[in-house]
């Protein structure tokens, strides 16, 4: 209540804070934090929204919030701790999705001011969108472990959140998955996958069978020119073999999918036969971790260069009578179990979940959770037979939890000094002292200058390419239009990836509609792929949100997808289109370029201008972090390096990597890591309700619908 | 961290309770960590709003103990950034004014009120902590415990916040901590690109802190500092004003007398470094405890005091200045002549 009290601001100061009116978003461990310096500094017209509930895990930081709290309103709960600071305030709380049509443009006209405090970027990129139509100033914020970042975005000023293209979720090729997986992530994968396969929604890209159309298994022959392929008689005779299985097991796959009424396919055959079997842990364990894998073993060209697996019975795993006595294995979280007991976790958590997922009515799966326990045992316990079994090494079930859920480390400290960072700058907007509004980055160590808390050089101005602030913005899709449907052009190019909430498409060239927000109107095309509709290298086609007020051209350029390729790839710059090997001199070019830079810092701390050993952020576009996620939520994926773009130093100094900002688009069909959502999208909604019985899920048509509204979990 | 350390905090488990609520901060820091803060004891001296940032930061991390040291009342000013303390504990003790709310933050830590003067306690006091946090203090008295605290090998951090600027200064005697030392492997692959790989390396290390004194002794009008005050910005000088308007008026500047208080710092200023970069602007935001200023001095000493306790990465040595005009947070080393 500093501005109530005369003397303590300076005079103009005290007026702006007393009559201004400000929105904060979300009520997590930023959020909780900002909401305290606001009332504290004398904002007495504040709104607050945020549509989670409170945690016992987020007590540890969200400090508005305690033990009696758990399972309520975080919005609500917080607005009345913050009123006990000053009684005086006002404050409307709202326990609701930001995204919701409720909160339209003229709802976000109504402040001075937006500081948001979100955990995921669909909403960061909603909320950004309507800032810029409000033209209201966003103090953006975010942290992850000993990071954290704060950034003022006003229109036609500064950069926009979406000026900058952000990390992608780490992916791996569905073969490494399948076949060859070489580091504990890929056996984590594969062991939800495996989870979903059973009893979960699943998706075709989540296959876990032995691949054996994996290019890397057949004969190199192209490079030996016209000399025969070395291999001898006896291995010519499997690759033979494996090809005569690949063909029967595809036609087994063509018998044993499904079309469901969405248009997905649903792979019951895997899911069928251990039903079938009732569950029996021997039987499905011999399947997964001894068949296929001697199954993988006769694709003998992986083996050359790789350790060989070595497949594991499930009679050898367990002495007799050895079960029972070994049931707490499961909750002995920092201790990496033995062969022996992930067969026990595997088969209890088997037991449980088989006859959860029983108990389902219709075509109602389990949705994968890391705070169900069961289900979290069981990816542990899988993941760990298949990295035994691939020499890989087994990790606790702890450290897997951290990997499958994608959670992101917080603590109280980061929060409190990015909020403190945050609020300070909302004095700098009021007396609209834009200059001195740049951005700020905490870092758990200092920069060579002995900086920690870091002012960014510059206020970056808004970059005239970008898709959501530059006037007529215009993006080039590349797509296989011959492969993509329009539904999908929809839900996975316009909703999940630019983040529209419901877009009207028509076709630039003849003004006819492709898809309508309306619904129901243009569900005839949905089915449909691209090119039938004559969407073909070339066209333009308009988008409009209307909620969002968004506008967008996207110029198609087609492409013929490989095999592990995604099937669309958004270029948010034109100039990005360049041939191949352009490009790839040009990737050259910034190797040296960065080797160079190296050299140069390593010169520099031996001139004893400092130890330049931190990642403390710099103001060049390459090391700038580009993304911090607010902390808790679970499913904010740490941005890892994807290990082929290696045309990036990661710089890190603590568990967090930190980036250069990637060409936008993955090159490989990923077979995602964590989530098959985006990045920091949320969908386990394991935070939005309290701890209970692993949820069920529909159809995945119903989800992708209900998605913009479960995203917004705000922490 | 496959270092060795002394290990006599680390043998007791955490329990499941614990595991649950400390989850995303253990993911962060590890276990090892958290059981040395479970064992942690820890003074705050003065519970301005400073005192109860760092207070509550603390007290979330999971410590053993707290004590809440202060002899004064709450006052209107406390309001600005004290949340600890309720409107109707007004002219109350701070110390215990602040119990309640405190307690709540987390029911596994023991906290406790006293609120005897600092200036009468005695080395016996200062024993029983492992980490002491002093703010509101003049330089005399900080200078006392700061004697006491080196004999007894007790960590000691005198802090403050005036308006929005704050600082710290650690005197951690000989502090020893694990730190991941980051290198850059190149995996080069004849036929492939280039290929980095990071590599942590845990690795112990000693440092020696220097004792308060040293910073008293310091010389900020010294040609060889010039340079530095000019890049960083005259936060050090603001703090020396701030510290001298102290000890001469044996209190700080205060709103009711802003006009008054701002000529005498005018002085102060003039009269330690003419014609310095302090600007009389700089001068008008130094009234009360601003809280957002307080929330990141208050994170940054708490952040300070997590690591003494775990020994897990280098506390800044030693004088962390924060400039409110820049956000910009940055510690000098000062060391003794």
């Amino acid at each position: 209540m500093a501005a109530a009290i005369d003397g303590v601001f300076p005079d103009t100061l005290q007026e702006l804070v007393k009559k201004s009116k400000v929105l904060v978003v979300g009520a997590g461990g930023i959020g909780c934090e900002v909401l305290k310096n606001l009332v504290l500094s004398g904002f007495t017209d504040i709104e607050i929204i945020d549509l989670d509930t409170i945690d016992l895990s987020n007590l540890n930081r969200q400090f508005l919030f305690h033990r009696e709290h758990v399972g309520k309103s975080k919005a609500k709960v917080a607005r009345e701790s913050a009123l006990s600071f000053n009684p005086d305030a006002k404050i409307t709380a709202y326990h609701d999705s930001v995204t919701s049509t409720d909160y339209g443009v003229t709802f976000f006209k109504k402040f001075d001011l937006v500081l948001s405090a979100l955990d995921n970027r669909a909403a960061r990129n909603h909320v950004n969108r309507m800032c810029l139509n409000a033209d209201v100033p966003l103090i953006e914020s975010g942290t992850a472990g000993y990071n954290g970042q704060v950034e003022l975005i006003k229109r036609g000023l500064t950069q926009c959140y979406e000026c900058t293209p952000k990390d992608k979720q780490r992916s791996f090729p569905g073969c490494t998955i399948r076949n060859t997986p070489s580091e504990p992530i890929h056996c984590i994968v594969w062991a939800k996958h495996l989870f979903n396969q059973l009893f979960g929604e699943s998706l075709e890209d989540e296959d876990i069978s032995p691949d054996a159309a994996d290019p890397d298994a057949k004969e190199k022959d192209e490079a030996g020119g016209d000399a025969e392929p070395k291999a001898d008689g006896e291995e010519k005779e499997k690759a033979e073999e494996s090809k005569e299985e690949k063909e029967e097991e595809s036609k087994e796959e063509k018998d044993g999918k499904e079309a469901t009424a969405n248009g997905n396919v649903v792979r019951i055959n895997t899911r069928q036969w251990a039903k079938d079997c009732n569950y029996d842990a021997g039987k499905l364990f011999n399947k997964f971790f001894n068949e296929d894998i001697t199954y993988l073993l006769r694709m003998s060209n992986l083996w050359k260069t790789r350790k060989a697996p070595v497949p594991v019975q499930w009679d050898n795993l367990l002495p007799d009578g050895s079960s029972g006595d070994q049931k707490d294995v499961a909750k002995q979280h920092h201790k990496v179990w033995s062969i022996e007991e992930c067969g026990h976790v595997f088969a209890n958590a088997l037991k449980e979940l088989s006859a959860s997922f029983l108990k389902l009515e219709g075509e109602d799966t389990l949705a994968w959770d890391k705070d169900d326990q069961p289900a979290m045992d069981f990816v542990a316990a899988c993941a760990n037979v298949r990295s035994h079994i691939f020499n890989i090494e087994r990790k606790s079930r702890f450290e897997i939890k951290s990997m499958a859920g994608n959670i992101i480390p917080a603590i109280a400290t980061t929060n409190a000094i990015t909020a403190g960072i945050s609020v300070m700058r909302a004095f700098k907007v009021l007396e609209a002292k834009w200059e001195q509004c740049k951005a700020v980055y905490a870092r758990l160590r200092p920069n060579a200058r002995n900086h920690f808390l870091v002012p960014d050089a510059s206020l970056p101005g808004p970059n005239p390419n970008c898709y959501v602030c530059a006037s007529d913005p215009a993006i080039t899709l590349k797509i296989d239009t011959k492969r993509l449907r329009i539904r999908e052009l929809r839900d996975e190019v316009l909703v999940k990836t630019l983040n529209m909430l419901n877009p009207d498409v028509t076709v630039q060239s003849n003004g006819s509609i492709l898809i309508s927000s309306e619904e129901g109107e243009t569900e005839c095309n949905e089915g449909k792929l691209l090119s039938e509709l004559n969407i073909v290298d070339g066209v333009i086609l308009k988008c409009d949100d209307f909620f969002q007020n968004y506008e967008l051209s996207i110029i198609i350029s087609h492409f013929d997808a490989e095999r592990d390729q995604t099937l669309f790839e958004v270029v948010a710059d034109a100039s990005q289109l360049k041939p191949k090997e352009e490009e790839q001199k040009k990737e050259a070019a910034e190797e040296e370029e960065k080797e160079e830079e190296q050299k140069t810092a390593k010169k520099r701390s031996a001139n004893g201008e400092g130890d330049s050993k931190d990642d403390g952020p710099s103001t060049s576009k390459r090391s700038r972090p580009t993304e911090v996620d607010d902390e808790d939520d679970d499913d904010c994926l740490v941005i890892e390096e994807d290990e082929d773009e290696a045309d990036v130093v990661v710089v890190a100094t603590d568990k967090l990597s930190v980036q250069s900002p990637p060409k936008v688009g993955s090159k490989r069909k990923p077979s995602e890591v964590i989530e098959d959502e985006d990045i920091t999208e949320i969908l386990d909604s394991s935070d939005d309700e309290p701890a209970g019985p692993t949820k069920s899920k529909r159809s995945r048509l119903d989800e992708s619908l209900s998605n913009p509204v479960e995203v917004i979990s705000i922490d | 961290m496959g270092v060795e350390m002394d290990t006599k905090e680390a043998a007791v488990e955490l329990t499941e309770a614990e595991n649950e609520l400390y989850d995303r901060q253990i993911r962060l820091w590890g276990l090892e960590s958290q059981k040395r803060l479970r064992t942690a004891k820890i003074l705050i001296a003065g519970l301005c709003g400073l005192g109860a940032e760092i207070t509550k930061n603390i007290i979330l991390s999971g410590v053993n103990s707290v004590k809440l040291l202060d002899n004064k009342p709450v006052t209107e000013a406390d309001f600005c950034s004290q949340f600890l303390a309720a409107r109707e504990s007004l002219n109350t003790n701070r110390a215990e004014a602040s119990l309640v709310r405190a307690r709540a933050l987390n029911p596994m830590v023991d906290i406790s009120a006293d609120r005897e003067p600092l200036k009468e306690k005695t080395a016996e006091f200062f024993d029983q902590f492992d980490v002491v946090v002093v703010n509101g203090e003049t330089n005399e008295e900080l200078l006392r415990i700061d004697t006491i605290c080196r004999e007894l090998g007790v960590k000691f951090i005198a802090t403050d916040v005036w308006g929005t600027f704050g600082f710290y200064f650690a005197s951690l005697q000989k502090h020893s901590y694990v730190e991941d030392v980051i290198k850059h492997k190149i995996v080069s692959n004849p036929d492939k690109k280039k290929k980095y790989e990071t590599v942590s390396i845990p690795t112990q290390r000693e440092v020696d802190y220097p004792a308060y004194s040293v910073w008293l002794d310091f010389d900020i009008t010294a040609p060889s500092y010039l340079r530095k005050l000019k890049r960083n910005g005259p936060g050090v000088l603001l703090l020396s004003v701030l510290q001298k308007f102290r000890s001469t008026h044996q209190r700080d500047p205060n709103y009711k007398t802003r006009a008054a208080d701002l000529k005498l710092l005018r002085g102060i200023r003039d009269e330690l470094l003419p014609n310095s970069a302090l600007s009389d602007e700089a001068l008008g935001t130094i009234f009360a405890q601003i809280s957002p200023a307080v929330a990141v001095v208050g994170g940054v000493v708490a952040q300070e005091v997590i690591k003494v306790v775990t020994k897990m990465e280098a506390p800044h040595r030693n004088l962390f200045v924060f400039d409110p005009e820049t956000c910009a947070g940055y510690f000098e080393t000062i060391e003794a002549k």
